[in-house]
C-alpha cells in the first residue's frame, strides 16, 4: 500500500515538473538565470520544431546541429555556448548573456523588430484598397458627389467643438472643425474618390462615427470608421422580376455572395469605390452568372468564361512605332506580372498601340516584338541594365525630381527610400538644360540623394536634410496627398 | 538611411548641470565611453560635449537634475484643457506649433523638456543665436535654441529654451512628421491625466500647492499613488516584479517596456522570455535583444500580468539619469489605466483599466 502511494505520488511529481516542455512551445523554452541565457531543448524535437526554435530565438541552425550531435561546448560568432545533458531527452543549453554588447545598434531595427514579435501591424496603406461599399446606418450621415464629401453626426448638442480627424487631415486634431447645424453636426470635405479612415472629436475626446458601422482597427487597440468615396455604379436594366441581383468580380475574388444592387424604377443599382485598375465582372440574377447587358466590352477568361470588362481611371495609351512588318506585339510589364500573352498590341497606322488603365504608380514594361524582348525606343526613362533593363514609367507621377546643376555631368542617379537606395535603377534624364525623374509617390516621408558621376550629393535646392547613419545627410521629402 | 545617433551633451550654466541625450540610440560603447569621461565634468568649461551613447530603445532622454520649468498661458478663459493625442504605432502625438512651423511632438515623459526635429530647426539656430553647439564630428550636432512659441490645444509658451536633435529615425519609422518632443518641464505646473486608452491627455491648472484651480471638475480620485521622488522632471515610480520592489521610470515617448537583464534570480524567474534577435553588425561579438512578457508586475495592489517587455541592459540609463533604474514603463503599461501627475503637490496616482487587485 505504502509503495503504492509512493509510486502515484511520484507519478505526480513527475508529471507536475512544469520545466521540461516534451513539444516545442516557445513560452517554455528560454530563461535568463544568474546573467546566463539558458535555452530548455528536448533532443527528440523534429526538424519543423528546431526550425521554429532557430526562427524565434535567432539560433544558427549550425548550433542547433551541433547541440543535437552531441557537443558540449560549441563556439560560434565569437560566442560560447555550454550544453549540459538533463534526464530523459532534455538539455540545457546556456551561454553568458549579451545585452550590453559594446557596439551600436540600428534602432529603427530595433523596434520594427519589436513591432513584429508584439503582432504590431502599424498603418495600413490606403491607397492599396481596391474596392469599398459603406455601410451607415444612418442614410444622411455621409453623402458624396464627387468631390464633396458631406459628413452628418447628428446629436451632439451640448458639445462645445467638434472636430473630424481622419487619413484625409493626416488626423489633425486641430484642422477641421465641424459645425452645428441644430440637429447635429455637418462637414463638407473635398475628396477624391478613395478610402478614409476618421474619427470625431468631441470636446477632447475620440469616438467613431456611431452611425457607421464599417470599422478597422486602427493599431493602437482602438477602432477608426471607415468610408468609401464612390466612383463608380454598377447598372442592370431591367430584370423587374428578379429577387436578388448581385455583382461580383475579380475585385471580390468572384465571390459568388458579391454586393447586393438595390432595386429602382427601371432595374437595378450598386455604388462602390474601385481604385483605377481593368476589372472583370459578372452579374448573378436569381443565382445565374450573366455579363453586362449594358457593356459591351466583353473577354473570356482562359477557362473559357467570358465576363465583363470595366476599367477605372484614365487609361494610357502605349505605343511602339514602326515594327509594322511584326506579326504581333505585346506589351508586358510590372502590372500584369510580366505575361507574355495577355496584352496584345493592336495594329496602327504608325505602328502599334494599346490603350490600358492601370492605377497611379510606378511601372517597368518591355515590348514584345515577334518574341524578341525589347525597351521602348521612345521612352528615355529606363531602368536596370543589360538584359534587365526595362522602360520605367510613372502614371500619374505625382512629383519631378529635378537638378539643374551639374549640366555635364555624364550620369545622375536618382537614390532614395523609395528605391531601396539603389545606386543604378533610376537613372536621370537630362531634359531642358537639367536632369529630371518623374515618380508617383504615395502619401509619406521620403529620403534622397542624387549620385552625380559616382558623387553623392544632396539636392541643392530642397532645404530639408537629415543626418544618416553613416555622419552624412539625406535630403527629406514629403509628399502631401497623392489620391 | 535611418539615422541611429544618440548625442550627449553636457551643458552648464548659471542655473543647471544638465546632462542631455537627446536622439537616441544604442551604443553602449559610446556610452561607456561618454561614462569614463564623466568626472572630468566637475571642473569643465562652460561647455562640453560628447559623442553620442546608446541607450535603450523608444526613449528620448533629455535629463536634468534642475527643477526648471515653464508654466503656459491659456488662451482661452479656461482652467482645464483636453488634448487628444494622435496614436502613431505607440508613439502619443500632440499637434502643435513652434515658431510658426506645423507638425507634432511626441509627448515624451522620458525627455526632460522640448527638443525640437533639426531637419526643421537647423534654419532657426542660425538667426536665433546659437547658445550652445556641440560638434560631435561625424556623430551628430545638438545645439539650443530659443524658441519665441509654442502653441498646443490652447496653451500657449513663449521664450523657451529647446534643444535641436535629429528625430528624423522616428519619422521614418512611423511615417509622420515629427517637429521635436516634449517632456515633464512643460506641464509640471499643471495637473497631468495621461488616459492612454481613450487617447487622451487632460491639463488642469493648480495653485502653488498643487490643488486644480475651479476646474469644477472632480479630482483625480487614485486607487494607488505614490510620492514623486527628486526634483527633476523623470516620473521614477515603484514596482514589484516577482516581489522584489524595482525602481521604475515611466516614459511615454518608449514604444516598448523595458527590464534590466541583471536583475536577481527570483526577478528573472518570473519573465518569460519568447524572441531573442543577435544584431549582427561589423563589431565582433553580436549583442543580443530580449523580449517576452513579465507575469509577475505589480503596482501598488494592482498586478498587471501579461506585459510585453524588452530585457535588455540599462546601466547606460541609470547612469544617465543619475538614479538606478530596474526598469522603464512605456506605452504598454499606459494602457492598464489612468495616471495622473501633479509635481507640485508631488504625487502620482493611477487608476487601473486593467489587472487582478491584489
Amino acid at each position: 500500500m505504502k509503495t503504492t502511494v509512493i509510486f502515484v505520488i511520484m507519478l505526480f511529481v513527475l508529471h507536475t515538473l512544469p520545466a521540461f516542455p516534451q513539444k516545442f512551445n516557445p513560452d517554455n523554452v528560454c530563461r535568463i538565470d544568474d546573467g546566463k541565457l539558458i535555452f530548455t531543448l528536448n533532443l527528440k524535437w523534429t526538424a519543423k520544431e528546431k526550425k521554429e526554435l532557430s526562427d524565434l530565438f535567432d539560433l544558427d541552425s549550425i548550433l542547433i546541429d551541433q547541440v543535437y550531435k552531441g557537443k558540449t561546448t560549441i563556439t560560434l560568432d565569437g560566442e560560447t555556448w555550454q550544453v549540459r545533458k538533463l534526464q530523459g531527452n532534455m538539455a540545457e543549453l546556456s551561454k553568458a548573456i549579451h545585452t550590453g554588447a559594446a557596439k551600436r545598434i540600428n534602432l529603427n531595427d530595433l523596434l520594427l523588430m519589436v513591432d513584429k514579435w508584439s503582432n504590431f501591424a502599424g498603418s495600413e496603406n490606403e491607397s492599396a484598397a481596391i474596392f469599398g461599399v459603406n455601410n451607415f446606418t444612418v442614410a444622411n450621415a455621409f453623402v458624396y458627389s464627387n468631390p464633396i464629401a458631406r459628413f452628418y453626426l447628428p446629436g451632439f448638442k451640448s458639445a462645445s467643438k467638434i472636430y473630424i480627424s481622419g487619413t484625409f487631415n493626416k488626423w489633425s486634431t486641430t484642422q477641421t472643425p465641424m459645425k452645428f447645424v441644430g440637429t447635429g453636426w455637418m462637414i463638407d470635405l473635398n475628396l477624391l474618390p478613395g478610402k478614409y479612415t476618421y474619427k470625431f472629436i468631441v470636446d477632447g475626446r475620440w469616438i467613431t462615427d456611431p452611425s457607421n458601422k464599417l470599422r478597422e482597427d486602427g493599431g493602437s487597440g482602438s477602432d477608426n470608421s471607415v468610408v468609401f468615396c464612390y466612383n463608380h455604379e454598377f447598372k442592370l436594366k431591367g430584370f423587374k422580376t428578379a429577387d436578388k441581383v448581385v455583382v461580383t468580380g475579380n475585385f471580390l475574388n468572384w465571390k459568388p455572395k458579391g454586393i447586393a444592387l438595390a432595386k429602382t424604377a427601371d432595374g437595378w443599382t450598386a455604388s462602390v469605390y474601385l481604385r483605377d485598375g481593368t476589372y472583370a465582372y459578372k452579374f448573378i440574377v436569381d443565382g445565374s452568372w450573366i455579363t453586362d447587358p449594358g457593356n459591351p466590352v466583353v473577354k473570356n477568361d482562359t477557362y473559357g468564361n467570358s465576363n465583363s470588362f470595366l476599367g477605372i481611371g484614365e487609361a494610357y495609351t502605349f505605343k511602339l512605332d514602326g515594327y509594322t512588318n511584326a506579326q504581333k506585339v505585346v506589351l508586358a510589364g510590372s502590372f500584369n506580372n510580366w505575361s507574355p500573352t495577355e496584352l496584345v498590341m493592336d495594329k496602327s497606322s504608325k505602328g502599334w498601340q494599346l490603350q490600358y488603365v492601370i492605377a497611379p504608380g510606378n511601372y517597368e514594361y518591355k515590348f514584345i516584338v515577334d518574341g524578341r524582348w525589347m525597351i521602348d525606343p521612345a521612352n528615355p526613362f529606363s531602368v536596370g541594365a543589360g538584359d534587365t533593363q526595362n522602360s520605367f514609367i510613372a502614371l500619374k507621377a505625382n512629383h519631378i525630381f529635378e537638378l539643374a546643376e551639374y549640366p555635364d555631368a555624364k550620369q545622375v542617379i536618382l537614390s532614395g527610400s523609395f528605391n531601396g537606395w539603389s545606386t543604378k535603377d533610376y537613372r536621370m534624364v537630362k531634359q531642358g538644360g537639367k536632369w529630371i525623374f518623374p515618380i508617383y509617390l504615395p502619401q509619406g516621408k521620403y529620403t534622397y540623394k542624387f549620385i552625380v558621376d559616382g558623387k553623392w550629393i544632396l539636392d541643392p535646392v530642397n532645404k530639408l536634410y537629415e543626418q544618416n547613419e553613416y555622419g552624412t545627410y539625406n535630403t527629406v521629402l514629403w509628399i502631401e496627398n497623392s489620391k | 538611411m535611418p539615422c541611429n545617433m544618440r548625442i550627449v551633451n553636457l551643458v552648464q550654466n548659471s542655473q543647471m548641470m544638465a546632462v542631455r541625450l537627446s536622439n537616441r540610440i544604442l551604443s553602449f560603447i559610446a556610452l561607456l565611453f561618454c561614462m569614463a569621461f564623466l568626472p572630468s565634468f566637475t571642473t569643465f568649461s562652460p561647455l562640453l560635449s560628447f559623442p553620442s551613447v546608446a541607450l535603450y530603445p523608444g526613449m528620448n532622454l533629455y535629463i536634468s537634475s534642475a527643477s526648471n520649468y515653464y508654466t503656459p498661458e491659456f488662451s482661452q478663459k479656461t482652467d482645464s484643457v483636453i488634448i487628444p493625442l494622435k496614436r502613431v504605432g505607440r508613439l502619443f502625438l500632440i499637434e502643435a506649433k513652434v515658431d510658426g512651423e506645423a507638425g507634432n511632438l511626441v509627448f515624451d515623459t522620458g525627455a526632460n523638456g522640448l527638443v525640437l526635429n533639426s531637419t526643421y530647426f537647423r534654419e532657426h539656430v542660425k538667426s536665433g543665436g546659437v547658445v550652445s553647439s556641440g560638434i560631435t564630428g561625424s556623430v551628430g550636432i545638438v545645439e539650443q535654441i530659443t524658441v519665441g512659441q509654442l502653441e498646443f490645444a490652447e496653451l500657449r509658451y513663449s521664450n523657451l529654451t529647446a534643444d535641436v536633435a535629429n528625430l528624423g529615425h522616428i519619422e521614418n519609422r512611423r511615417g509622420v512628421k515629427i517637429i521635436g518632443l516634449i517632456g515633464f518641464s512643460l506641464l509640471r505646473s499643471l495637473e497631468v491625466v495621461i488616459d492612454a486608452r481613450r487617447s487622451v491627455l487632460k491639463l488642469y491648472k493648480i495653485d502653488k500647492a498643487g490643488r486644480r484651480v475651479n476646474s469644477g471638475s472632480k479630482s483625480f480620485v487614485p486607487e494607488f499613488s505614490q510620492k514623486i521622488e527628486g526634483n527633476g522632471n523623470i516620473l521614477f515610480v515603484k514596482g514589484a516584479v516577482g516581489g522584489k520592489l524595482l525602481n521604475f521610470c515611466i516614459d511615454t515617448g518608449a514604444e516598448t517596456n523595458a527590464i534590466s537583464a541583471d536583475l536577481n534570480k527570483k526577478v528573472m524567474s518570473t519573465i518569460v522570455i519568447t524572441r531573442r534577435a543577435s544584431l549582427k553588425g561589423a563589431g565582433a561579438a553580436g549583442s543580443e535583444v530580449l523580449f517576452g512578457r513579465m507575469s509577475d508586475f505589480v503596482i501598488g495592489s494592482r498586478k498587471i500580468s501579461e506585459m510585453e517587455t524588452v530585457i535588455t541592459n540599462l546601466d547606460g540609463l541609470s547612469e544617465a539619469y543619475g538614479t538606478h533604474i530596474d526598469g522603464l514603463l512605456g506605452s504598454g503599461f499606459l494602457e492598464s489605466g489612468v495616471l495622473c501627475v501633479n509635481f507640485l503637490s508631488g504625487q502620482f496616482g493611477m487608476r487601473f483599466t486593467k489587472g487582478e487587485k491584489q
